[in-house]
């Protein structure tokens, strides 16, 4: 389980790559990944290619980061993730309110 | 602490040989620490009983009692714990091992190095003092768990008052069942008995486990339940419970539920799934319909009442909606493989017997869980389509006695008021103020929503009543109907209430309501028998004592008498 966090030399946008199982033991990590990074009027990238399991915390997680990304004008764009987490994302409806691709 | 780093320690010697004590005695004089001496194990005993006792240097062998039976009777009486140290000559390896099988902390041979003696004693009371650290903090600890969970019985109590359950029954239909993962639970199920003497149903999972995800069922049960009995519409106070959760939980927390909503006078089932696992209707031995989530879960977005994706279906009698969250999906064998979905739609497929289900699937689950400790929240919940059911008590009529008295309301609702806002639960809400009808608020209600929808939907948008002949037609009328009721630009309602009192103390309520629309023509509609059939009118004719169709058929008038018990 670890999370990497990549910014773009624009300024314009931020990668988090989730790597294992998304839940609640990554709270902090996720957290401390992009509390101090600003970008503004571009997008925060979560990459889940390398995420396992994603439950409902991380459905929370994504909520406080979109809360962090629109403070600074931004969005949120969900990227790479499996068939599962697709599902997941939209039993929660999560597509109408973040950007999936 | 009270632990004192100066405080002079006792230190007892226990030898039969009187010159081994005097030498030991003296080197412990010389080192600051007080003394008491014994010549065998039982006066060893006997000394530890009635003084304290710091540490202890014991000999092995000696008349009346060794060292390793008083070793292993002091170490057995004493709670608290006191450190043994041997002092022996023996110096094989087995004799050696039996002093610390006996109970003893540490041994050294004689004859003993003076410098020795002295850091071994240092060492064990520095152990000593960590033990009693630890059973200091840890009574703390055990007093403050016993509070905390004193609170958290008391807390559950009231908490189970509040999104209390009496619903639940063979009278009913409704059926569930929760196995909470701790004391509190993320899971809820909140029931209510609505304006056609239906269920409305909500089926609840917060995020997390436990108190925190506990705490926002409050607020939604509290607008479920108020909201509901004053015949507000589902969609309505959804929207509400939503406002709600945005206002109370973190943004990380949310509420995915599933509403379910059973229509007893249409025989429609509705449901608005919010990011639970699908819903199944069940229907002789198979599925007939699947709803799938299509909202976001509660507590995320503002939302209006419009944007709630409602799904309908008929329902015929003997039907079943199961629903569960995601807990039954995710439960776990020993193994840690989960028990998923295709086992449970296994069960569907296998069971004959609809009364069977619900117990099929709970018994597949526990059986494929063999007692594996559950991460989750598990919940099942069944609503059966009865013919006829039964709600325990009335609590409505609880209301305290008004006297009865004479009065008239008006409303007249123009097209913008049609569309914006449901105004039976206030006229509803007028009614039970001036005068709570003994004879049944709920049938009361029913008479004026079909009352209502007949004048709005056939009178005023001309909605054609076959089409919800066919199990997807319920729901095309239902969004042809608020397609028209968004384009249309003419057209009003008037509704009177009057009611007027007997002689005997009772009363009787007229209701008048008259649409703009152009009427139809119920004199030569279908046989004397089916007249009002289409129209919504049949239901309200059983309900009431007397109604009339009156002017070009775009008038309706319904009377209602009432007599004190």
């Amino acid at each position: 389980m670890s999370i990497s966090m990549t910014v773009n030399s624009d300024n314009k946008a931020a990668t988090m790559k989730v790597i294992g199982r998304f839940d609640f033991s990554l709270h902090n990590d996720f957290r401390k990944a992009y509390k101090d990074i600003s970008i503004n009027a571009g997008q925060y990238v979560v990459d889940l290619s390398g995420t396992e399991y994603l439950d409902s915390s991380a459905l929370g997680m994504l909520l406080l980061l979109k809360e962090h990304a629109e403070s600074h004008s931004s969005q949120v764009k969900l990227t790479g993730y499996s068939d599962e987490i697709k599902e997941i994302l939209t039993i929660a409806s999560f597509d109408k309110i973040f950007t999936l691709g | 602490m009270s632990f004192d780093l100066n405080e002079v320690k006792n230190v007892l010697v226990v030898d039969d040989d009187l010159t081994n004590r005097i030498v030991l005695c003296a080197l412990l004089k010389e080192s600051g620490y007080d003394f008491i001496e014994a010549k065998n194990g039982e006066e060893a005993v006997q000394v530890v009983e009635n003084n304290h006792i710091d540490i202890i240097l014991l000999d092995v062998m000696m008349p009346v009692m060794d060292g390793y039976q008083a070793a292993k009777a002091i170490k057995s009486r004493q709670s608290r714990f006191i450190p043994i140290i041997f002092l022996t000559a023996m110096t094989d390896e087995a004799a050696l091992a039996k002093c610390i099988d006996s109970g003893g902390d540490d041994f050294l041979t004689k004859p003993f190095n003076h410098i020795l003696l002295n850091s071994k004693i240092d060492a064990m009371l520095r152990i000593a003092r960590l033990y009693k650290n630890i059973e200091e903090k840890n009574a703390v600890i055990k007093e403050k768990n016993l509070q905390v969970q004193q609170e958290m019985i008391l807390t559950k109590k009231l908490f189970e008052k509040i999104v209390r359950n009496d619903l639940r029954g063979d009278s009913t239909g409704l059926q569930y069942s929760m196995s909470p993962m701790s004391m509190f639970n993320g899971d809820l199920i909140l029931a209510e008995r609505n304006q056609t003497s239906g269920l409305d149903v909500i089926l609840g999972d917060f995020t997390g486990h436990g108190l925190s995800a506990a705490i926002g069922a409050l607020p939604v049960s509290d607008v479920f339940h108020s909201m509901t009995q004053k015949c507000f519409s589902f969609v309505d106070m959804l929207t509400e419970a939503n406002s709600k959760l945005i206002e109370l939980l973190p943004t990380h927390m949310f509420m995915a539920m599933g509403l379910i909503s059973v229509d007893r006078s249409n025989n429609v089932l509705s449901v608005i799934n919010a990011g639970l696992p699908d819903m199944y209707l069940y229907r002789n031995g198979e599925i007939i319909h699947t709803f799938k989530s299509k909202n976001i879960p509660l507590g995320i977005s503002k939302l209006t009442s419009s944007q709630f994706e409602i799904e309908m279906h008929t329902l015929e009698y003997g039907d079943r909606l199961i629903g569960a969250t995601d807990g039954i999906m995710e439960a776990n064998n020993p193994e840690g493989e989960m028990y998923g979905l295709d086992r449970m739609l296994k069960i569907f497929e296998s069971t004959d017997k609809g009364e069977d289900l619900f117990d099929s699937i709970l018994s597949s689950c526990s059986y494929f869980c063999r007692g594996a400790e559950q991460t989750d929240d598990i919940t099942l919940l069944e609503i059966c389509h009865l013919e006829n059911i039964e709600f325990a008590s009335d609590k409505e009529f609880s209301n305290e006695q008004r006297v009865a008295s004479d009065w008239a309301l008006q409303f007249s609702l123009d097209i913008k008021s049609l569309r914006q806002f449901d105004v039976l639960p206030y006229i509803m809400q007028a009614v039970n103020q001036l005068q709570p009808l003994e004879s049944g608020r709920t049938s009361l209600h029913t008479v004026l929503t079909e009352m209502f929808a007949n004048a709005l939907d056939h009178g005023i948008l001309k909605l054609d009543s076959s089409m919800k002949d066919t199990p997807q037609g319920y729901m095309d009328f239902y969004q042809e109907k608020q397609r028209r009721l968004e384009s249309m630009q003419d057209g009003s309602i008037q509704i009177s209430l009057n009611h007027e009192l007997n002689e005997e103390g009772g009363g009787r309520l007229s209701l008048h309501l008259m649409d703009s629309g152009e009427g139809y023509d119920f004199k030569n509609t279908n046989t004397n028998k089916n007249q009002y059939s289409g129209r919504g009118l049949k239901l309200v004719s059983s309900l009431c004592t007397e109604m009339k169709v009156l002017g070009k058929g775009n008038a309706v008038a319904a009377y209602y008498n009432w007599n004190k018990k």
